[in-house]
């Protein structure tokens, strides 16, 4: 019998339907992906299902029971644990205080008893091949993927039977993600359900017994993932065929350098860079992550400092604040990695969050001009494809994927023409990734000079006009042309090469 | 190898940066009550005496018991203003309550430090359960309780018994009674800090959002906070009847600023989730000095909050500056 049987279920927000009787099912020992669109409802599908949401219809039977947990421990009382898409880790608590977090051992004077803890950190470390993060370190200071990774192991301290996994791999860097996906399937081979949210197919084909496919709050299928192609999940996913991932390939740099970096450096991350970024181009950044790629595109923005000189459209500049650099249309824009810390004002509206950046664009004499403000969001809305129930819906309450899109849309709304993308497509399903893309050629074509850097290789590969590799803070290599492949972008990442 | 060893030697190094950077605050709490004491001795005699210790102690602690419930509720993340109303209504209960018998005496004050918890226990469900700002609620509380103090006894008066003051003033190992007081908050804090509840509640001042996804329920934490916030403002006004003699409807009001400011100067974080006791006893240590210089160096008493200002702006910026810092480093 299924674990988990779920039958109608509904949840509504104020006006907005994130569920509209969504089925499910699913039993121990296999991995069970969850597939759909930004917005579809899965996110808020697995929250009612770990306790941190309630459902307003509909039933839940985990073991044959009647299932409606209050809180996350309820859940875990039931064999349920999540890691959610959106971190739940305390940033002033340590790797290992957050990962036993209301479940450290104690002493007999009810102290938390820290050796013991470290103890059971490094156990839990090294039976499934964690890697390696200091266990005393402040979360507050690990990057994303280390975040990511803590979050996995504080649901695996758990113990659980039913293990969540809401886009784990979405941050993670390609070692560590393949990694995380080993650890998926040795748990449902220990007899346990995973259950698996990913926006990449080949993830999902790597694991998955099954698939279900979510659109518009309700299921549209659960296949054998063995029987069934990935051109007909996608269909279902998005109730159209999709027409192509990557866009053709087109050469529109020009011999104008639009951002020309010399000496680059802020140890110990990053030890003299050098590069030409030009008009027209798709500059790709590949390497393994934390050599660099991070820092170079947080300096450049100003929002860290660096040594070295830089210069835009000819002409020498020195940020110190990403104000500075946002000012103007010889300005750079940032995507950033950390879309709730760095990205996004949560509480605000969506309109709020596109036009504040740009506010003067629309006054005149300090006066809003509203109509204005109102067509330009709403283009970038449309264009973008952002699934929010109007413009001044807050933007912490969008779904994962498209606050991303929020974040590349205030960025458009810049009239910078030097764009930094980290990792733009985090999180984005493979129907608006697709869009995405399409619109960097298109911005390319336009004239506007793009540096990218991505966690996929393979969007790298099919986007990406040149590579350059980062290792140790330095440019490996520059890769370009037919050598632009996946295996080199690993070695030159991983091995010493001629250009080094 | 060679360079990843070099890595790691200056990834250890970062670590020992960012943790002293982690005690910025505190540490300039403390450089500040050095200099401070420095500055005392050097225009007073007798600074460096048993004597002065247990003075000054004496002098602060009032404070630091109001401020530890305080530093509490801003570990979590809050604020609690009602603690002045609540000293008020400690005073003034025991000063026409307690009359002489040791057993009533000891009858009334388990009874005003139940008061306390549960006001506070009650301020912390009503934040809770109307959702509204707890700086609006405890102002509100402040303003009630003292109101109820004043209904009580309306002008400062009442009495508590001589060898209730004297208790007060006790002497033990020559420490007197404040001190032994300072050295028993210290090695509760010790113990504090180590506990479950600790983490939880400056996880919850850290970010409330992750405490309630890791299955933290809100509403207790802030009943406990509060409440023991509560706690240790009824604490503070027993106290303070063996220093005053006798009740004050009004007194706690002093308290209130100072035990934020305390702990603020000590380095505990106006956000939540950062600092702890330690800071907070610099702290109200500091702010108590303040007035003893002002009267050493002969300048007229206004000085004192002018001097208290200064300085817990220079603890605001430092501790603004690590954090930049870190953040930096960090994120
Ligand atoms: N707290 C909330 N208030 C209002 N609307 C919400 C809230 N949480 C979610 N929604 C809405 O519910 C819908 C489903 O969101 P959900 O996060 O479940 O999507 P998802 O399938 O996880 O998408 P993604 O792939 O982008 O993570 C979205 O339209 C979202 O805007
Ligand atoms: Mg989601």
């Amino acid at each position: 019998m299924d674990i988990v049987q779920v039958k109608g279920l509904t949840k509504r927000f104020g006006g907005i339907v994130a569920l509209d009787g969504a089925d499910f099912s699913a039993r121990l020992g296999e991995v069970h992906a969850l597939l759909g669109e930004n917005g579809a409802g899965k996110s808020t599908f697995i929250q009612i299902l770990s306790g941190a949401l309630n459902h307003d219809g509909g039933d839940i039977l985990v073991d044959g029971q009647d299932y409606r947990p209050v809180n996350p421990d309820e859940a875990l009382g039931r064999g349920i644990a999540a890691v959610f898409q959106e971190l739940s880790l305390v940033p002033d608590l340590s790797v290992e205080q957050n990962i036993w977090f209301r479940r450290e051992p104690r002493t007999w004077l009810r102290t938390v008893d820290v050796s013991q803890m470290r103890q059971q950190t490094l156990e839990l470390f090294e039976r499934y091949h964690f890697p390696s993060i200091a266990t005393t370190r402040e979360v507050r200071n690990l990057t994303l993927a280390e975040r990511q990774i803590v979050e996995v192991a504080k649901g695996l301290a758990k113990n659980p039977r039913i293990l969540i996994l809401d886009e784990a791999t979405s941050a993670l860097p390609a070692s560590e993600a393949t990694w995380l996906l080993s650890l998926a399937r040795q748990l449902a081979d220990e007899g346990r359900l995973v259950i698996f949210i990913s926006h990449r197919m080949g993830e999902v084909r790597a694991i998955a017994d099954r698939v279900s496919v979510f659109r518009n709050g309700s299921t549209v299928a659960t296949h054998d993932a063995a029987a069934v192609s990935d051109d007909q999940i996608v269909t279902e996913m998005i109730g159209r065929q999709l027409a192509r991932l990557y866009p053709e390939r087109m050469d529109t740099a020009t011999d104008r350098v639009a951002l020309q970096v010399r000496d680059f450096s802020s140890p110990p991350m990053l030890n003299g860079v050098n590069f030409d970024l030009r008009e027209g181009e798709v500059l790709g950044v590949g390497g393994l992550q934390g050599h660099g790629q991070r820092e170079m595109f947080q300096s450049l923005f100003g929002a860290d400092k660096a040594l070295g000189s830089v210069t835009l459209w000819g002409k020498p500049v020195c940020f110190d604040t990403p104000r500075q650099a946002l000012s103007g249309s010889e300005g750079i824009a940032l995507v950033p990695e950390d879309r709730r810390g760095q990205g996004l004002l949560l509480t605000k509206s969506v309109r709020e969050n596109l036009s504040l950046p740009v506010i003067r664009r629309f006054s005149h004499l300090g006066l809003l001009n509203q109509r204005k403000e109102a067509e330009l969001v709403r283009e970038t809305m449309k264009s973008l494809s952002i699934k929010a129930d109007t413009p001044e819906q807050i933007a912490g309450t969008l779904s994962g994927g498209n606050q991303q899109k929020v974040i590349f849309g205030k960025m458009l709304m810049t009239q910078a023409r030097v764009l930094l993308l980290y990792d733009p497509t985090r999180g984005v399903d493979v129907g608006t990734k697709g869009e995405i893309f399409q619109l960097m050629r298109q911005l390319a074509s336009e004239g506007y000079a793009i540096l990218f850097y991505s966690s996929d290789l393979p969007e790298l590969v099919n986007v990406a006009d040149r590579v350059m590799v980062l290792r140790s803070g330095r440019v490996a290599r520059m890769l370009e042309g037919d050598d632009i492949t996946e295996e080199e972008i690993l070695r030159a990442a991983v091995f010493d090469s001629e250009a080094a | 190898m060679n360079s990843s060893s070099k890595q790691l030697q200056s990834a250890q190094s970062m670590n020992m940066q960012s943790r002293l950077l982690a005690h910025a605050p505190f540490l300039v709490a403390c450089s500040m009550l050095v200099v401070i004491v420095a500055i005392y001795g050097s225009l007073q005699t007798g600074v460096f005496t048993i004597d002065e210790i247990n003075l000054n102690t004496a002098a602060a602690m009032t404070l630091m018991l109001a401020a530890t419930g305080q530093t509490i509720v801003l570990l979590r993340g809050g604020i609690d203003l009602s603690i002045g109303g609540m000293i008020s209504l400690g005073t003034v209960i025991a000063a026409t309550r307690f009359g002489d018998d040791p057993a009533n005496i000891l009858l009334w004050s388990g009874i005003i430090l139940a008061i306390g918890f549960g006001i506070g226990a009650l301020t912390g469900l009503l934040i809770s359960v109307l959702r509204l700002q707890p700086f609006l609620v405890t102002l509100a509380g402040w303003s009630i309780l003292n109101g109820i103090a004043l209904m009580i006894l309306p002008t400062d008066g009442g009495k508590v018994p001589e060898w209730w003051i004297g208790s007060g003033y006790l002497e033990f190992l020559g420490l007197g009674t404040p001190v032994w007081i300072l050295l028993a908050l210290i090695v509760f804090w010790c113990w504090f800090r180590a506990t479950r509840l600790c983490t939880i509640i400056k996880a919850t001042g850290s970010s409330e959002k992750s405490a309630f996804l890791s299955g933290v329920s809100i509403t207790r934490i802030n009943i406990i906070t509060y409440g023991l916030s509560g706690f240790f403002a009824a604490l503070a006004s027993l106290y303070l009847t063996t220093q005053i003699g006798g009740g004050s409807p009004n007194i706690g009001t002093d308290y209130i600023l100072p035990s934020v400011a305390a702990a603020i100067i000590g380095g505990v974080s106006l956000f939540g989730g950062r600092g702890h006791l330690f800071g907070t006893i610099v702290g109200a240590y500091i702010l108590t000095l303040i007035g003893n210089l002002v009267f050493v160096l002969r300048v007229s008493s206004y000085w004192q909050p002018v001097m208290s200002g200064v300085i817990l702006l220079l603890a605001v910026l430092a501790s603004s500056y690590a954090e930049q810092k870190a953040r930096k480093r960090g994120s």
